[in-house]
């Protein structure tokens, strides 16, 4: 698959390694030059950019993407980048990172986003299914 | 009028100020609660210390009630979903937002969001000032596409229809002052020297209008 990564902190990061290890093909969209950087010596694909500017998507092969992945540490920024992706670039499958469990309720379909998770939901998760 | 307004920076709490001064009811939510000193003593509003994206702040800012809203935190993503939330979830009737970066007007535009952004609106109205010094506009109109301009009439536009003033979609004329007493005037309306006629013009179209008042009419 085509998985474009939009967010190229830890978490970003370690999915698109995760990613690129089960060969698919993977760009990181991140703003920050100096992470850029420490990624694309590591060797990933990277374009330095606003993740939510059509011209970044566009840059990261955005027309011909199958996956985005929201995964920024802001949880506006990553509703702003899944109903860009979804809505203006016609991405078939948007996943979103939700960083505060309590702004679930907003990634919805209304926002472009077909999945969303949080590590704190995740974890929660997890343990209801011990208890079980 | 019941305003909600996110954001207790300078904006944010200068609008909340002159609202609440003008006997509107005003919420401000603001993550930071310090940012609370930024208004002034008398503030009569509303004040909520919390995450603007969370329902439980927007709530008991009384976002269902609000007649407007206005995101003006520093955060242009966080602009952009809370005027869409605002609109969408609250059905709020009138949602305006900033945004200090440019590069996030095509999402917002094409969310169909009303966003002022700030950069743009300064370039261009020191621009303005820059290329058109002596007709001083005295409102400027969105990004500073359109401008109200008031000049006096000199002596030779004196009998001079309103309708020969008036350009589609570039000039119109909109109000005339005549000896202290204001008339919105027809097209056949005519000019009479010292008139102080207000004018809506496109900013390319200044110059035009300049030109009209400045003599190339002459005869």
């Amino acid at each position: 698959m085509r998985v474009i990564v939009a967010g190229g902190g830890v978490v970003g990061a370690q999915i698109a390694r995760a990613l690129v290890a089960s060969d698919h093909q993977v760009i990181v969209i991140e703003n920050e030059s100096a992470r850029a950087a420490i990624l694309k010596a590591e060797g990933l694909e990277i374009v330095t950019g606003n993740a939510s500017v059509a011209t970044s998507l566009e840059a990261a092969g955005a027309l011909r993407a199958d996956v985005l992945v929201a995964c920024t540490e802001r949880d506006s920024e990553n509703l702003v980048i899944s109903v860009m992706a979804k809505r203006h670039l016609e991405i078939p499958r948007v996943v979103a990172r939700i960083n505060d469990d309590a702004n679930r309720w907003l990634f919805d379909g209304s926002w472009g986003v077909d999945a969303a998770i949080s590590s704190a939901g995740a974890l929660v998760a997890l343990v209801e299914q011990t208890g079980n | 009028m019941h305003v909600v307004i996110v954001g207790c920076g300078r904006s944010g709490a200068a609008l909340a100020a002159r609202l609440d001064s003008e006997g509107e009811a005003v919420h401000v939510i603001d993550v930071d609660g310090a940012t609370r000193a930024r208004l002034p003593v008398s503030f009569r509003g509303g004040f909520v210390a919390g995450d603007a994206m969370r329902r439980a702040v927007l709530e008991e800012a009384h976002i269902a009630q609000a007649d407007a809203f206005v995101s003006l935190s520093s955060s242009d993503s966080l602009n952009i979903v809370a005027a869409r939330v605002a609109r969408d979830t609250f059905r709020v009737p009138h949602v305006l937002g900033r945004l200090h970066n440019v590069e996030w007007h095509p999402i917002s535009a094409h969310l169909g969001l009303q966003m002022v952004t700030t950069v743009q609106m300064t370039v261009d109205r020191i621009h303005l000032l820059l290329q058109h010094r002596p007709l001083d506009p005295e409102m400027v109109f969105g990004n500073g596409e359109s401008l109200l301009v008031r000049s006096s009439v000199p002596d030779y536009l004196a009998g001079r229809r309103v309708a020969e003033f008036n350009v589609e979609g570039e000039i119109q004329v909109v109000e005339i002052g005549r000896g202290g007493h204001s008339t919105i005037p027809g097209t056949a309306a005519t000019l009479r020297e010292g008139d102080l006629v207000s004018f809506v013009v496109s900013s390319g179209s200044l110059e035009r209008l300049r030109n009209f008042l400045g003599g190339s009419w002459k005869q």
